[in-house]
């Protein structure tokens, strides 16, 4: 790990406005991996860092869901890993509450099929698909490209979810418009990328969903569930 | 050799002689002679006033010790309390930990109420919401703690300590008289109750008798017999004038 991507404890602390008591609670908690927890010598003594990154995005992120949930509950949530092979009871899914008919037409589930059992990874789908609808940013084919799109991405090195545990990736839907000898066309792409993925000045970046961060609402949903 | 042990489906267990038990769910289970459960355990209640030893994993959710017991597969309750001598291998999670006598453990202890006035020796990490001490501890990692108030009365030792409220107060020979301290000082060359700790890390922090390397926080108070050699603070900071403290930067 470069040293250019590592922040030390006390910037972490100033930056974000947190206590020592919170990040030493939220370490005790699980909610900060130990491994993250880099410890260095430098002149002023010893001293921890973290990969920079990381570390801001899951304060960012338990600061944001600490106001709804308990402290118990969050850890619960982060820790859990749902596997790709984790079966979620139907009782689960229609108590979700937001998986309707057009979701799963959508999603290219069988209505029957939703009461039996659905793999995490259709879930994740489900999840994804009810968030670009909500913005409504996106037509219904640019949805079927994103659902195809994830399908496909679900193909490569152990499954979407395993990648999600490991790097921040989003799914953009882009238009470009081709204008040419007086006719003029627009295509519609899907594109799962990094955060920082530049696209060329011509495309429009319709919409743009944070895999991970979906991932995450769909844990926290299912675990109040069980709870 | 009296062998006095019973079981029934999820009776209770009792070993008043010598002898074993094997393991499974119990009720209750006291052994006050010297007795030995051979597998993993579970009951609402364990009860060691003699000589024990736990080959399996102990759960329960009270756990009491008077005499000189073993966990060698780690224990897990809500309740221990420990009077006697009590020595565990592995895991140790324990929500209220109430030691009189001595506890050592090789892994780490995951707790939320931590009350020591005996000695505790831990491997790992100490985990807890409230860690007070009263007594002499060694621990191998990070003690870490909501509110960590430790009244020095024999040696401590942390790697590191970290949380919101740290407080360190000198006690032992300090609170009987200086005299003895001072004998004490001359013969072993150093006070015989003191923390001694690596990094200390918290929001409000009040030391005595403490030897760090670096003390970090908001608001810190470095009282007397303190050695430090850095201290950061971003707040406040006050050093008794019988402290000694290398480097002190404002962050």
């Amino acid at each position: 790990m470069h040293d250019d991507n590592l922040i030390s404890k006390k910037d972490v602390l100033a930056q974000m406005g947190i206590s020592y008591g919170q990040l030493y609670r939220w370490k005790r908690k699980g909610l900060i991996p130990e491994k993250w927890f880099i410890r260095r010598s430098t002149f002023t003594g010893q001293e921890t860092f973290f990969p920079k990154d990381r570390i801001i995005e899951r304060i960012e992120q338990i600061v944001r869901m600490k106001e709804d949930h308990a402290l118990d509950d969050l850890a619960q949530v982060i820790r859990r890993t749902i596997g790709d092979s984790m079966q979620i009871a139907p009782g689960n899914l229609s108590q979700l509450g937001w998986v309707d008919d057009d979701l799963a037409d959508l999603c290219g589930v069988d209505r029957d099929d939703l009461r039996q059992q659905v793999s995490a990874h259709v879930l994740l789908c489900l999840a994804v698909l009810r968030r670009f609808r909500a913005q409504d940013l996106v037509n219904r084919e640019e949805l079927l490209l994103v659902r195809r799109t994830l399908d496909k991405a679900n193909e490569v090195n152990g499954g979407l979810i395993d990648r999600l545990a490991q790097e921040t990736v989003v799914l953009h839907v882009l238009r470009k418009r081709l204008t040419a000898a007086g006719i003029s066309a627009e295509i519609s792409l899907a594109v799962i990328a990094a955060e920082s993925t530049v696209f060329d000045p011509e495309i429009e970046v319709v919409d743009s969903v944070d895999l991970a961060g979906i991932l995450n609402r769909l844990k926290l949903d299912l675990a109040e569930e069980e709870a | 050799m009296s062998d006095d042990s019973e079981r029934n489906r999820r009776g209770s267990a009792s070993i008043s002689g010598a002898g074993n038990i094997g393991g499974g769910d119990y009720e209750r289970v006291s052994i006050s002679g010297a007795g030995k459960v051979t597998g993993d355990i579970t009951a609402d209640e364990i009860k060691i006033s003699g000589s024990g030893k736990i080959q399996g994993l102990a759960r329960a959710v009270r756990v009491t010790t008077s005499g000189a017991a073993v966990f060698e597969a780690g224990i897990i309750a809500d309740e221990l309390r420990i009077s006697g001598s009590t020595r565990s291998h592995g895991v140790a999670e324990v929500k209220e930990l109430k030691c009189s006598g001595v506890f050592k453990t090789d892994g780490s202890l995951t707790s939320e109420y931590v009350k020591v006035s005996g000695s505790l020796a831990v491997g790992g990490d100490v985990s807890s919401e409230i860690f007070k001490t009263t007594g002499a501890f060694r621990i191998g990692g990070l003690l870490s703690a909501d509110h960590i108030e430790i009244n020095l009365a024999g040696r401590c030792e942390a790697r590191e300590i970290g949380g919101e409220r740290i407080e360190v107060r000198r006690g032992g020979w300090h609170q009987r008289g200086l005299i003895l301290d001072g004998l004490i000082r001359i013969f072993t060359g150093s006070s015989t109750s003191l923390l001694q700790c690596q990094v200390i890390e918290g929001d409000a922090v009040h030391l005595e008798d403490t030897e760090a390397d670096v003390v970090r926080g908001k608001r810190i108070v470095i009282g007397p017999g303190c050695d430090i050699k850095t201290v950061e603070y971003s707040e406040e900071l006050s050093v008794d004038e019988d402290a000694k403290v290398g480097k002190e930067r404002k962050t």
